[in-house]
């Protein structure tokens, strides 16, 4: 009687999982050749596989392509990371800004710019990704001293560094107003003018972090109940959340370095992808990346269109688009 | 959460308390006697009670008192607020800044700044409308939290995701605003957003104790009918606690509180979310001594932060609500790190 159902409950995750799929490919094909300039997509076929030089062409492998990658790397980094922190803290309200690594990222851009004069966009992202870094380092250290990684503590702490780094950044920024001009783009988060190169670097630190999580995906069930059943279950529970942490680390420690802080992307793609995957980490993290990747991917687009001719900051789109989808949600009574 | 408080000796709560308010009184004299002249504790004092030099008084009762006053009563005001919805919603992360209040209190500033600017962004109104457009905001955003959850308003969790929701919508909106608009008007919003307690005058300082205080008495009513300790739906119903009407209301009066706390002066962040963890921290899990504990400290830790860009930052006025954080943060990391009990 059972294994029917599982047998269709699994077929249905199956098919769910492939639309996911070829809706992220139509997203990225929308995200290539949809924008200031309209391009089709022979002319993409054309520029990537018989690059000739013309305008369109540069225009479309250097500006458009970089954007269609990027776009659903981060999203998809971000959309995992979400579910570990939620699962990590145990809070439905957490996402990766609540452990502080964007702030920190944030801080260390405003800082390098207002001291070393930084401001190359590689430049930024090294600085960002180092903060990111130096942040979740400094997290887990005061979590560690405070008497281990709890979800409770962890949290306090990360929100506490996160204010502290906020506080700092804008006590720079209404200090230095032509700065606060400059950076609040690269505050917002965007993907213009990121070059190829950015996703290349950002490639092995989100394949580390996603190859991480779901190595995890057996212990972080255990662990989303409460610590007694993971123990009984036998699962090393310091080792599960250290694993988690540096897993949470890498992948939006890329992502910052790549879009700069992206937000509501984290928060607000795990509940999406609860209802469509349930609670098993496996399911729910494969189809948190999907979502996660269509989401950015999709806001990229609308950001270029919603103050035309200027770009809006994706970071602004995501967070309209993904609060709406939060209340359809809650509406639904499915978050 | 419960777990990480130890449950203190009934007797030495109001210790505490006594000490916290002493130490408010103190560092409320200072915030008054610092400045860009110093003017000594004991003239500041005889100021206060009406026999002070013309000049001082001058300075004291128009400049600098005003400020430390409505630090007290926006800090304390937010700090309270954040305290009722962790104890409601039963969740750490709760605070002001996600009811969905805060930011649609940044949106009225940033749409009124917007609408009433003529073509060389001057405005046509005057500025002192601004804390009624933050008004008008933060009314409407938590209208809209509460329109859009519905019968889903007794749950209070969802009430939180609700609030995040709205806010994130609207904080995206003022960030889009902010960038398209001229850096003029880009500025004055940075200003609100960040909070800042200087340019208040005693009016504006009578309209907030008047519209507070109710809202403070009625947060410590409402909360001495609150279940003593984190109880569950269940057992609090068993107890005769009907809570979802409860919650409705608890949420009404932190997100007034808040409304009320950052018209005139702005969102000033983290008080809201820091202050209650840690009276919680020093006073323990009585919820009458953690409002007025959270209220206390609340208020401390604005004037400090007042205090600070006044003394670091002189003579730029470098709004207080951007340094929040650094006063009470590394406090609390303290008492974090020196808790060192297995609460997993």
């Amino acid at each position: 009687m059972t294994v029917p159902r599982v047998q269709s409950a699994r077929q249905s995750f199956a098919i769910t999982i492939a639309s996911l799929t070829l809706l992220l490919i139509a997203a990225m094909l929308v995200s290539a050749t949809v924008g200031y300039r309209l391009y089709g997509l022979d002319q993409l076929y054309q520029a990537i596989f018989a690059f000739d030089g013309s305008e369109t062409a540069t225009v479309l492998v250097n500006l458009r392509l970089p954007r269609a990658i990027l776009a659903p790397m981060v999203g998809a980094g971000l959309g995992v990371a979400g579910v570990l922190v939620q699962t990590l803290s145990r809070n439905r309200i957490a996402s990766p800004d609540t452990l502080g690594l964007n702030a920190g990222a944030s801080l260390a851009v405003v800082l390098a710019s207002a001291t070393l004069g930084i401001s190359s966009l590689a430049g930024l992202s090294l600085v960002a990704a180092l903060g990111a870094l130096l942040t979740s380092m400094l997290v887990f250290a005061i979590a560690a001293g405070a008497g281990g990684i709890s979800p409770i503590r962890i949290v306090l702490i990360g929100v506490t560094i996160a204010g502290l780094g906020q506080s700092v950044v804008q006590l720079i920024l209404t200090s230095n107003e032509a700065q606060m001009q400059n950076l609040m783009f690269w505050l917002a988060g965007s993907f213009v003018d990121r070059p190829m190169a950015l996703a290349i670097n950002g490639l092995p630190f989100i394949a580390a972090g996603g190859a991480i999580a779901f190595a995890l995906v057996r212990p972080l069930d255990a662990l989303q109940a409460d610590d007694a059943t993971a123990v009984s279950l036998g699962v090393p529970v310091s080792l599960v959340r250290v694993g988690c942490f540096l897993a949470i680390s890498l992948l939006s420690g890329a992502a910052v370095a790549m879009a700069g802080p992206v937000s509501f992307v984290g928060l607000v793609v795990p509940h999406a992808a609860r209802r469509l995957a349930g609670l098993r980490h496996g399911p729910l993290m494969l189809a948190a990346a999907l979502i996660g990747a269509i989401y950015t991917t999709l806001a990229d687009v609308l950001a270029r269109f919603v103050i035309y001719p200027v770009e809006a900051p994706v970071g602004a789109v995501t967070a309209v688009v993904g609060g709406l989808v939060l209340v359809v949600l809650l509406r639904r009574r499915a978050a | 959460m419960s777990l990480l408080v130890t449950p203190l000796s009934a007797s030495r709560a109001p210790s505490m308390l006594v000490v916290m308010a002493s130490a408010l009184v103190l560092l409320a004299l200072c915030g008054v006697a610092f400045g860009s002249s110093w003017i000594p504790i004991d003239k500041v004092a005889a100021v206060i009670l009406g026999v002070g030099e013309k000049t001082q008084s001058l300075i004291v009762l128009q400049l600098r008192l005003p400020r430390v006053v409505i630090a007290i009563l926006a800090g304390g005001g937010m700090a309270v607020a954040g305290f009722l919805l962790q104890k409601i919603t039963r969740n750490s992360l709760a605070s002001p800044g996600v009811l969905g209040v805060i930011d649609g209190g940044a949106l009225g500033v940033v749409i009124f700044l917007a609408a009433l600017s003529n073509e060389s962004n001057t405005l046509v109104t005057s500025i002192v409308f601004q804390p009624l457009a933050a008004m008008a905001g933060a009314t409407v955003g938590i209208a809209m939290v509460f329109l859009l959850s519905g019968r889903q308003s007794v749950s209070a969790i969802r009430l939180l995701l609700f609030g995040i929701a709205v806010g994130a919508v609207a904080k995206a909106l003022v960030m889009v605003m902010m960038l398209i608009g001229p850096i003029y008007r880009t500025s004055q919003a940075a200003r609100w957003i960040a909070g800042a307690v200087n340019e208040v005058n005693w009016t504006e300082i009578q309209i907030t104790a008047l519209l507070l205080l109710p809202l403070l008495i009625l947060a410590l009513a409402v909360a001495r009918k609150l279940p003593p300790a984190d109880l569950d739906e269940v057992s609090a119903r068993s107890v005769g606690l009907d809570l979802p009407v409860f919650r409705i209301l608890v949420f009404a009066v932190a997100a007034a509180l808040t409304a009320v706390s950052v018209a005139f002066v702005g969102a000033i962040g983290f008080v809201g979310l820091m202050a209650p963890h840690l009276a919680r921290l020093i006073v323990g899990r009585s919820t009458v001594a953690g409002i007025i504990g959270s209220f206390l400290l609340g208020a401390f830790m604005l004037v400090g932060a007042d205090l600070v860009v006044r003394v670091l930052f002189s003579p730029t006025e470098v709004p207080a609500g951007t340094v929040t954080a650094i006063i009470g943060a590394p406090y609390f990391l303290f008492l974090l790190m020196s808790k060192q009990r297995d609460d997993g």
